[in-house]
């Protein structure tokens, strides 16, 4: 670690802000493992607690902004310094957001409630498993300032999205077979999306530890795994119309 | 009804390609080239093999903690230590491939071509007036007429000119703390030098006058090579186009003032600019 600043007074706010984030990271991680467990365990209370818990995150990022302003404007920072407010900054929102999307999955996890239990709900679990690490791992890399390790989460990212890519063509079927699964598919598929979502956060977040530890941004593409915003739909013309056989 | 994937969309047309950097980047004119400079006080070594080039129509920047050496290195520019008995300097300092260090080179040629403010406001004891004109006699013998233009000049390149010119007879001691150290460069730039250094020549005022010398050297860039010693690295970080780190009498870093103070390629260098010199 560096040394010291002369005055320790900076250094105390450095620490608080980084403290703050810490914070915010595993409280993002508990959001989302509670609004998963609500969705397979169709615990409503559960929901609506994920949901009221948002205005922590909320808050806890207002106060975080109020801190990095204040350091910008009393301390002129410098190089690393900079980097370090500029940084908490963006990781910041980026977790505030990752807490919006969980509190999205426990929202329609209470919609979820009023339809009988559908199948493809067994496979949010599994990503959100790995969104989960994702966001831990992010967060470990931000602690460690350990740029490798973020870059281990921006290209793990892609087993995330070939997840959603997957369960999209799953739910595409499950929807075809059943119109009356429509509803319920569609908001499985929401949070699905929602996940998927977060893991693109996590990559925000490791593209934004890799700038604070080397100075300099990461300009490489990322492996993109989820191509269904490009996939269509096509009755299967060689078949006659459904029912027929 | 069987479930049928079509493919993909066919990939999107690849962007053309982004327009080259133009082909060769001019380098900046180098106005001074400061080659292995050693200074000695006495048998004290103050500066050490610094090199390193001052742009012309740029300004660079010298920081480092008290006593590194950056001062020194302002007065052998212009040779402003020949006045004291027992210092040295080494190494060559090339004005247009010249070397001012040299012997023989003719000193008044040296002032002339390097004009010098210091931290302390330094007016003479006369009037505004013979505050400016009193260099341009020294080196022209101009018209009466001619020589209140050079003072007007002058007194307007220096941002000074509304606020003086309906008292140009009285005492230049009388100004303000901040109008003395532009009535300073106003007398430093009359008599129409090429290159300004300036050491800390803003410490002594207060936020507004310091602005004000900011502004002025954001306009006098154009037209001048300016090397500025500053104790105040948010000042240097907004006025410069280049910066020095020198410590203890050697030069740490130089490089462009966006590099020095966002990602500095030397520890020691980022140590001092964030705070952390122990």
């Amino acid at each position: 670690m560096t040394a010291e600043h002369i005055i320790k007074s900076y250094d105390e706010e450095l620490n608080r802000l980084n403290k703050m984030i810490v914070e915010m990271g595993g409280l993002a991680e508990s959001q989302l493992a509670a609004a998963i467990d609500a969705v397979t365990t169709r615990d409503s209370e559960l929901a609506a607690r994920v949901i009221e818990g948002d205005e922590k995150v909320d808050q806890l990022e207002r106060d975080m902004d109020n801190l990095a302003i204040r350091l910008l404007a009393l301390r002129q920072p410098m190089a690393r310094d900079l980097r370090e407010i500029v940084v908490a900054l963006k990781i910041g929102s980026d977790l505030e957001r990752i807490c919006d999307y969980a509190a999205n999955v426990a929202k329609r996890a209470i919609a979820l409630t009023q339809s009988p239990p559908i199948q493809p709900v067994h496979a949010l679990p599994r990503m959100s498993v790995l969104a989960l690490r994702l966001v831990r791992d992010v967060i470990d890399s931000y602690v460690e300032r350990d740029a490798d390790k973020a870059l281990a989460v921006w290209v793990g990212d892609e087993e995330l999205d070939e997840m959603y890519a997957n369960l999209f063509r799953v739910f595409l079927t499950y929807m075809m077979e059943d119109p009356r699964n429509i509803g319920a598919c569609t908001h499985v598929l929401f949070m699905a999306k929602n996940i998927e979502r977060i893991g693109d956060h996590a990559t925000n977040i490791a593209e934004n530890v890799f700038y604070l530890v080397h100075g300099t941004p990461l300009t490489q593409v990322r492996p993109k795994g989820d191509k269904s915003s490009l996939e269509v739909v096509a009755p299967d013309r060689a078949s006659g119309p459904a029912g027929a056989a | 009804m069987s479930l049928h994937l079509a493919t993909p969309f066919p990939p999107l047309p690849k962007m053309p390609a982004q327009a080259a950097p133009s082909a060769a980047v001019v380098p900046l004119p180098v106005k001074v080239e400061i080659r292995n400079v050693g200074f000695y006080y006495g048998k004290f070594q103050a500066l050490k093999d610094v090199s390193l080039p001052l742009f012309d129509r740029r300004v660079t920047a010298f920081i480092g903690p008290s006593g590194c050496g950056k001062s020194t290195l302002l007065r052998i520019l212009n040779r402003i230590y020949e006045l004291y008995p027992g210092q040295v300097a080494t190494g060559e300092v090339l004005v247009d491939d010249e070397n001012f260090l040299a012997p023989g080179v003719d000193l008044n040629r040296v002032r002339a071509k390097i004009g010098m403010v210091f931290q302390k406001p330094t007016p003479f004891p006369m009037s505004i007036y013979d505050n400016i004109a009193f260099g341009i006699r020294l080196y022209e013998r101009l018209e009466r007429s001619e020589l209140d233009n050079r003072v007007e000049s002058a007194l307007r390149r220096a941002a000074l000119w509304d606020e003086v010119k309906d008292k140009l007879r009285q005492s230049g001691i009388g100004l303000s703390g901040g109008q003395q150290q532009r009535l300073c460069i106003a007398r430093a730039i009359a008599v129409e030098p090429e290159i300004l250094l300036l050491d800390e020549p803003a410490s002594a005022l207060d936020p507004l006058s310091t602005q004000r010398i900011e502004e002025l050297i954001a306009e006098l860039k154009s037209d001048y090579c300016i090397a500025i010693v500053t104790h105040n690295m948010q000042q240097a970080a907004r006025s410069s186009d280049y910066t020095a780190f020198m410590y203890l009498g050697e030069l740490i870093e130089f490089d462009e003032t966006e590099r020095i103070f966002t990602h500095p390629q030397k520890k020691r260098t980022e140590d001092y600019i964030t705070g952390r010199f122990g």
